[in-house]
């Protein structure tokens, strides 16, 4: 072997570096394929552990390696999306929830080819997540899964008091009423948090209301059914629920229904999962019945997640290949949907009627029956005013004005106020 | 008169250069920047350029990803039509003027405590000063637990002792106990820091002071007006400025608790910022929200530097 003297060492290696960093290409030997995949810590947690696992046979597959990062819910990864937009660097792939490529539509490389395989194979993508993802007739994010809101009650409860299933948002109130005479009332937050708004935009739409006009210009709150729909909550507040749901979190109608204390809540199905992971008292009480409807129909939220590939990422090829190796394939898609237990469900028509569904005879109200399923701001598109009434949590505001002494009129207003002063920013 | 030459003697011997590097650095004008220049450059990089740029975003329509356009003041003529903006700079001034006046009186209490030959001193000082070591956001989820609704401590302890009806005060959802409460976490947070900084100032009074006050007839309360606080003056100028900065800028508390609620109630100018900013991605509005009061600060670090500098010389 020829021996290299410590100048031939020096002169050969500051020669490479300075070769390097002026073509910013690394030499033959090191291109190695890899690419990093950002999502959430998902509710359903054995669903995260069987996308290591996946990755991990992608990787031995393609040759291409795979890290997955995990970030907590909501905030942290608003924050984590924009400073990776600012700074132009970070993950290839971000998992996105709900209307986000709207927001980041210049910067999310259109992705319409793969969805394109992915509909020809598993069918078209469900409503909720063609209004998230498709931003103005281009994908800028493929439909991953998605996870409704649905009714979830202690069975136990209404059958020791003999309490009938509601079927409207009126029902529920008779219902409730008894609920809290028990000890059990109601939870539905009416807080500054997503809960918040994932219930009142169904009680609102079910009344005929909507925030925003289908043109995404006209604001609409101000209207006979948002007063249907805030009366319909101050009676809920003063005879069926505590006033401690003025301060809850995301998190706390979950806790307390699983705590034994709420006797329905409006939720997804994380928090019967969770109860029964955790193996908790009240895991066997609790049920899921069809979502209530209301004078204008039977409407739900949903919250699609969708996996988008940054337009700075210099592995666009490789991170399609990944998506395509999650979703394409019918064994690896139902593989990853069956270990989120009912929480992640499949966004493409041909998979509705999923196996997963089955899986525990409480999960037979997710088959959604003559529900429709939006996302927030609901009808009108999602563009960044929409997003600010939204994330500005006007919504809940105005009923939480309203419940705690605001006459219903002066809080419209307000609400009507302060989203046209948005519309016209 | 015959000029001779000098015999030539060469060119002065080198020095080795080890030597000339010493002779370097033992100068004050070269020793003195090269020390300072790490410090520069981190506060060029970390603080001046944010700065800078948060500035350029303030006065722009900046939206996360896009292009921005400067726009002179408009964000800031618009933030003030805005009702959540309004009650968010009302709540600003009422969670640090009453933040403020209790850690004042509460550090000057505890530092004279302090102060005090005790059992146990310096694990007593110690144990005050954990509020301020524990990172803030791990703390203020303990309080969070005390005052949720659905585990309240506060309200199980109330109420167990009759002081409380069940179910007890709603403490993140209504207005003033959401406020209380926020304000309560701040104070306990921030007395360590006046306790400790004011009890390094009482050790620092001259013993002779007191020794001539009570020779000349001053009871305790006499010397704590006239001896104690006019010799802690600048200290506490010093402590009241840096704590005014902090609790304006406070973020994780109210972001842990409240998250602004109930009906904005309890959003400081940080978590107003980031929810406009980062949340919504009108990160020009975000700035300008975090900026508003960067006059007014500056005014007040100018006035209190300048009472400083009066007391000490």
């Amino acid at each position: 072997m020829t021996r290299l003297s410590r100048r031939q060492f020096v002169i050969g290696g500051t020669t490479g570096l300075a070769a390097i960093l002026a073509t910013r290409t690394a030499p033959a030997v090191g291109q190695t394929r890899e690419i990093s995949y950002l999502c959430w810590n998902n509710f359903a947690p054995n669903s995260d552990k069987k996308l290591a696992e996946i990755g991990q046979r992608f990787t031995k597959d393609t040759g291409i390696k795979l890290k997955i990062d995990h970030i907590s819910h909501m905030g942290p990864q608003q924050a984590k999306y924009a400073s990776e937009v600012q700074t132009q660097a970070g993950h290839d792939l971000v998992e996105m929830r709900m209307h986000f490529p709207w927001l980041y539509e210049p910067q999310l490389v259109d992705v319409s080819d793969v969805v394109g395989e992915l509909e020809k194979r598993h069918g078209k993508a469900i409503s909720s997540s063609y209004e998230g993802a498709h931003v103005h007739g281009v994908w800028r994010a493929v439909p991953q899964y998605h996870g409704m809101f649905v009714a979830t009650y202690r069975e136990d409860l209404f059958k020791k008091a003999s309490l009938k299933v509601p079927d409207t948002w009126e029902d529920l109130y008779i219902v409730g009423k008894e609920l809290k005479k028990m000890g059990n009332p109601v939870g539905i937050p009416i807080s500054q948090n997503y809960d918040s708004i994932s219930t009142a935009g169904p009680v609102l739409w079910s009344y005929g209301g909507m925030e925003v006009d289908r043109d995404g210009k006209t604001v609409r709150i101000n209207s006979p059914a948002t007063v249907q729909t805030i009366e319909w909550y101050k009676k809920m507040f003063r005879d069926c629920m505590e006033p401690e749901v003025l301060s809850w979190s995301d998190a706390s109608n979950n806790e307390s229904i699983q705590q034994g204390k709420a006797g329905w809540i409006h939720n997804p199905v994380s928090a019967y999962i969770i109860a029964k992971q955790r193996k908790l008292v009240t895991a066997d009480g609790i049920n899921h019945h069809r979502s209530l409807g209301g004078p204008a129909g039977r409407f739900e939220t949903d919250t699609p997640r969708h996996i988008g590939i940054w337009k700075f990422s210099k592995n666009v090829d490789a991170s399609k290949e990944w998506i395509r190796y999650l979703l394409g394939k019918r064994e690896t898609y139902d593989e990853y949907i069956m270990s989120g237990d009912a929480f992640n469900l499949p966004v493409y028509a041909k998979l509705q009627d999923h196996p997963v569904l089955r899986t525990d005879p409480k999960y037979a109200a997710l088959k959604g029956e003559g529900v429709e399923y939006h996302t927030y701001g609901w009808p009108a598109p999602p563009s960044d005013k929409v997003q600010l009434i939204t994330n500005a949590y006007i919504l809940p505001n105005m009923i939480a004005k309203a419940v705690t002494g605001t006459p219903t009129k002066d809080a419209i207003v307000w609400a009507e106020t302060e989203m046209k002063k948005i519309m016209a920013g | 008169m015959a000029i001779g030459t000098l015999p030539a003697t060469g060119a002065p011997a080198r020095l080795p250069w080890r030597t000339r590097v010493r002779e370097t650095l033992d100068r004050e004008r070269v020793l003195g920047p090269l020390f300072i220049t790490p410090a520069l450059i981190l506060i060029l990089l970390l603080v001046a350029y944010p700065f800078c740029v948060a500035l350029y975003f303030s006065v722009s329509n900046a939206f996360i990803g896009r292009p921005s356009h400067f726009i002179g003041l408009t964000n800031f003529i618009r933030l003030w039509d805005s009702d959540a903006f309004r009650q968010t700079f009302q709540n600003a001034f009422v969670f640090t003027g009453i933040s403020i006046a209790f850690k004042l009186v509460l550090g000057i209490s505890l530092a004279l405590l302090l102060n005090q030959q005790l059992w146990f001193k310096r694990l007593i000082r110690g144990a005050v000063l954990l509020p301020w070591v524990i990172p803030t956001a791990l703390s203020t989820l303990g309080w969070w637990w005390m005052f949720n609704s659905l585990y309240s401590v506060v309200n199980w302890t109330g109420i167990a002792l009759g002081l409380m009806d069940p179910p007890g005060p709603n403490w993140l959802g209504q207005r003033y106990y959401a406020m209380t409460a926020v304000i309560t976490v701040n104070i306990w947070r921030g007395l360590p820091f006046f306790a400790i900084t004011i009890l390094a100032g009482l050790v620092a009074i001259p013993k002779e002071l007191y020794e001539a006050a009570q020779a000349d007839g001053a009871g305790p309360w006499s010397r704590f007006w006239y001896v104690t606080l006019p010799m802690l003056k600048p200290v506490l100028a010093v402590v009241v400025l840096f704590s005014t900065i902090f609790t304006f800028s406070d973020f994780n508390i109210v972001y842990v608790l409240t998250h602004g609620g109930p009906i904005n109630t309890t959003h400081l100018f940080a978590t107003y910022s980031r929810m406009i900013g980062l949340e919504s991605g009108r990160i020009g509005e975000g700035a300008a929200i975090s900026l508003y009061l960067f006059p007014l600060l500056m005014f007040v670090v100018w006035a209190q530097l300048r009472f400083v500098r009066k007391q000490a010389y």
